[in-house]
């Protein structure tokens, strides 16, 4: 009997050989495949509780951490946003039912550790079993963020507030926010409620309206069309404009006034300084169809690559090549109605691209990353993001920014002791409801260092009085004054 | 005197500290995994793991000194593995298997105790079938019998539930063992020609058709797929053995797969069972969830596995029963789960030796046959949850949550050693040995 029992034995050596193949086949090769299988709830869960490290604030406030919690659910940490409302609209939220956003999103691989740099700079941790986090560091200053939540009160609107070198956002903020905790909280049941009810609030607080909400630019749009005029030749900072109280617009029996229906022209730096509507609609006219493309170079049409998750909405223009088909339309873009709707970091990135001699910086909320023991893993370089203009152009422009503040519309943007570069805007929306407030500006105008927009919903508390001179621009020399150190 | 007794002892005493070391170490770990201290049982664990293996251990050295010394640490290793591995999954459950570890030890002990020859079991062969037939059919009889996940295998006594079904096996193959012996020159040989086929007197072939016809019953109205075909593999494999007729074997696949296309077309279940195992994804949110949910664990595991208490196997349905090898895929990865398969390797490596070294034929098919349990029960399961084969629910050898099912375990095992002792006490080197012991 003894063969008969050994060629048992080796068949069943052979079955469990058979085993030991197909586990190789699932552990090592099909396992990568199976992880990121859709039915495959398991890589979520243990992507969730991947210890996490913080997001802190570049003066050192924690706005995301990781607490470890035992509460009976499969989740091993709860993550929680000290700061509520204050960053949950660039920060975001992370969540086991209805994933992560902002900058958690952006950032997940760094947070979690799982980044490459991080994991070559903790060789030795990922040895001895040691799970590694990083630490996000925004370049956003919580004193700056809680200034501006604080200057808009209830108002709704937005401020963005930038480093004109680096392109790094120092703030961005914009009303109504929600809070992100009961998003992140463990019970199903509770967090799709609170999720239910965020996305049902007429006021849409979960909205970043800074960077993913589109209004009509109004006036504030100038800055581009001077710019656009003056590169192209069309005009000079000297060129003359008839002073009229309306333009007769082509292909239609319409007409462009002035605001107030008062009468205006002169030098281009005069219609600037007085936000002259005859002038600019007249400059959209004489640019058609290189307006677009000057434009486009100022990044209309474009998302910004700002690091959050999901990213910011292109601002837009007219149709390009559509001059001769529409031409009032042109008209209207020169003094930003019509069809140009822009997000108000889009105005911030216009802003930066003049005080910086024509070239915008990508905009960032994340500086740098740091491991556990706070030693800097990587640090996010400053990369031009577009050629906007020249820099001949830019400091034209700059000085016609100056003229707005120091005698124009700007005036309640002024700072004692620093010279402001800004321009206003006052926005028609629908029939009826009152005009956006819009201030675009920066400083200090010899050498800026911060640009700043800032736009206040259907004229917030002035109603149908307000103008961007009266409402935006105080918000926006508060802000800059606060940025530079100004009491 | 021959050194042979006390080396073979020492190294089973020292193979098995090894084994409840690892299995106390497992504990900790698992419990470190929640919080961060060393849990204050950890003590009476170990000691409760260390006292049962040291009894076991003890009663070996008394009832079968010249046994084989590595079954008994790699039971113990398995066994502190899948107690480990169950408790973590559910802690409840984890209490109830260590009760039954110590059952299974005790009835260890009295197998060895009572067992003193093993041609004493060859005597009550008839007893033993019928035991053995009435056990399998017990879970049928009403007010006795339990269906639990689908499957009619539970008979209910009180709070305790158990399943005849695995000791059934055990007294199975022993009838198969002695009736073989007995008949093996008269079925090898066959009388009756069929063709050019040679085949034995049907009165021969009665008992094991009946074998069979009793393993078609029980898939049929126990839906237990996974004991019917083992009963049957078991049966074809010792006929070979005895015989040493391939045509045995050959036979048996063809009545294995005439049933199995019967059943196919007649069950939904198997239907299920079979579709699933082709495509399981087409299924991952129904009746392939199971399966699915333990492929994803095997994946998560990768080659090192996510360590013990870090991974997320109670996402798997049954997790501590039939998909418990998926739990160990996991949380130990390739690395562990293919650890368990060498130590059941070293098992079937061990048993088969025993029974090529066992003088007599009784002996030889019963060590044969018991080895063959471990070995085919272990590819049923594995082969299951890893899509080798389509899933039938049976146990894993002293892994899986379940009484009934260690308790037989451990009954194989001591029988096993039996015979091991038997050996080397047979042969007449040793023979020495044991008269010198004598006083």
């Amino acid at each position: 009997m003894n063969p008969a029992i050994r060629r048992v034995g080796v068949a069943l050596i052979v079955l469990l050989l058979l085993l030991v193949g197909q586990l190789t086949y699932l552990q090592l090769v099909d396992a990568n495949s199976l992880n990121h299988n859709p039915h495959n709830t398991r890589a979520l869960l243990q992507n969730a509780n991947r210890p996490r490290g913080d997001i802190v604030t570049a003066d050192g406030v924690v706005v995301a951490h990781s607490v470890k919690v035992s509460d009976g659910t499969v989740f091993k940490y709860l993550r929680q946003y000290p700061t509520k409302e204050l960053f949950s609209q660039v920060v975001g939220y992370q969540s086991f039912l209805f994933g992560s956003t902002g900058v958690e999103r952006t950032y997940n691989r760094d947070l979690t550790g799982q980044s490459l740099q991080l994991q070559l700079n903790n060789v030795g941790g990922l040895l001895s079993g040691n799970q590694i986090t990083g630490t996000a560091v925004l370049s956003m200053r919580a004193d700056l963020q809680r200034a501006a939540q604080q200057a808009l009160g209830f108002q709704r609107g937005s401020v963005v507030l930038l480093d004109v070198k680096s392109g790094q956002i120092l703030a961005m903020y914009s009303t109504p926010s929600y809070d992100p905790n009961p998003l992140a909280v463990h019970s199903n049941t509770l967090a799709q409620a609170a999720f239910t009810a965020l996305n049902q609030n007429p006021d849409r607080p979960s909205l970043p309206r800074a960077y993913r909400e589109r209004y009509p630019p109004g006036s504030s749009f100038k800055t581009i069309t001077a710019s656009a005029a003056l590169e192209t030749g069309v005009a000079t900072p000297q060129t003359n404009f008839p002073t009229l109280t309306q333009l007769t617009l082509p292909q239609t029996t319409s007409t462009l006034k002035n605001f107030g229906g008062e009468s205006c022209g002169g030098s281009l730096v005069d219609s600037f300084t007085f936000s002259c509507n005859t002038t600019f609609g007249r400059l959209g006219l004489q640019l058609g169809d290189q307006f677009v493309p000057a434009m486009a170079k100022f990044g209309i049409g474009s998302a910004p690559p700002l690091d959050v998750s999901p990213g910011a909405v292109p601002s837009l223009g007219p149709p390009a090549g559509s001059f001769q088909q529409n031409q009032p339309l042109f008209a209207l873009a020169g003094i930003g109605q019509g069809d140009d709707a822009v997000t108000p970091l889009q105005m911030a990135l216009v802003a930066d691209g003049i005080a910086n001699g024509g070239v915008i910086m990508q905009p960032r909320v994340v500086q740098e990353i740091r491991d556990s023991n706070d030693k800097l893993v990587q640090r996010f370089s400053p990369t031009p993001w577009m050629t906007a203009t020249t820099p001949q152009v830019a400091a034209a422009v700059t000085q016609m920014m100056v003229s707005v503040v120091q005698r124009g519309t700007g005036t309640g943007a002024q700072i004692p002791g620093v010279t402001v570069a800004g321009k206003t805007g006052t926005a028609q929306t629908v029939q009826g409801a009152n005009p956006h407030a819009w201030f675009v500006a920066f400083a200090p105008a010899e050498a800026p260092r911060f640009a700043v927009a800032v736009l206040v919903e259907h004229g917030g508390n002035a109603g149908n009085d307000a103008t961007g001179g009266r409402v935006a621009a105080p918000i926006a020399a508060q802000m800059l004054k606060l940025a530079l150190g100004i009491r | 005197m021959s050194a042979t007794l006390p080396r073979r002892r020492a190294s089973e005493l020292g193979l098995g500290i090894l084994a409840v070391i690892v299995a106390a170490f497992g504990y900790l770990l698992v419990q470190l995994a929640q919080k961060p201290d060393v849990p204050p049982d950890l003590w009476v664990i170990l000691a409760s793991v260390l006292a049962l293996f040291i009894g076991a251990h003890v009663a070996v050295r008394r009832l079968a000194p010249d046994s084989d010394p590595v079954l008994l640490p790699l039971a113990a290793l398995l066994n502190g593995l899948g107690f480990v591995t169950v408790a973590r999954i559910d802690p409840g459950l984890g209490r109830i298997q260590a009760v039954w570890t110590a059952v299974s030890v005790a009835a260890f002990v009295l197998t060895l105790l009572f067992v003193r020859r093993i041609r004493t079991l060859e005597r009550y062969r008839y007893t033993f079938l019928f035991v053995g037939m009435v056990a399998l059919l017990l879970p049928l009889a009403p007010g006795l019998g339990k269906t639990i996940n689908g499957a009619r295998l539970w008979v209910g006594i009180g709070p305790v539930n158990f399943q005849p079904g695995e000791a059934a096996k055990v007294m199975l193959v022993l009838f198969f063992a002695a009736y073989l012996v007995d008949k093996r020159e008269l079925l090898a040989r066959g009388t009756r020609r069929i063709g050019g086929l040679r085949i034995p007197e049907l009165r021969h072939l009665g008992p094991l058709l009946l074998a069979w016809g009793i393993s078609i019953l029980v898939m049929v109205r126990e839906t237990d797929l996974g004991q019917a075909m083992l009963l049957f593999a078991l049966c074809g494999l010792m006929l070979y053995v005895a015989t040493d007729r391939i045509a045995y074997v050959l036979a048996a696949v063809v009545l294995f797969v005439g049933a199995s296309v019967v059943a196919y077309s007649a069950f939904g279940h198997v239907q299920t069972r079979v579709q699933t195992w082709i495509d399981p994804f087409r299924y991952a949110n129904n009746k392939g969830y199971q399966l699915v949910q333990g492929l994803f664990g095997f994946a998560a595991g990768g080659f090192a596995g996510t360590g013990l208490g870090l991974g997320n196997p109670k996402q798997i349905p049954n997790a501590a029963t039939d998909f418990v090898f998926a739990a160990i895929g996991e949380e130990l990865g390739l690395l562990g789960a293919v650890a368990v398969l060498i130590a059941l390797l070293l098992i079937v490596g061990a048993g088969l030796r025993i029974a090529t070294r066992a003088e007599r034929p009784f002996p030889k098919l019963f060590a044969t046959g018991l080895t063959a349990i471990i070995a085919l029960q272990s590819f049923v399961i594995i082969g299951g949850v890893t899509r080798t084969i389509p899933l039938t629910g049976v146990t894993l050898p002293f892994i899986s949550y379940g009484g009934s099912s260690l308790v037989a375990n451990w009954v194989i095992l001591a029988l096993l050693l039996r015979m091991s002792d038997d050996n080397a006490r047979g042969a007449p080197n040793r023979r020495s040995t044991v008269a010198a012991r004598a006083p």
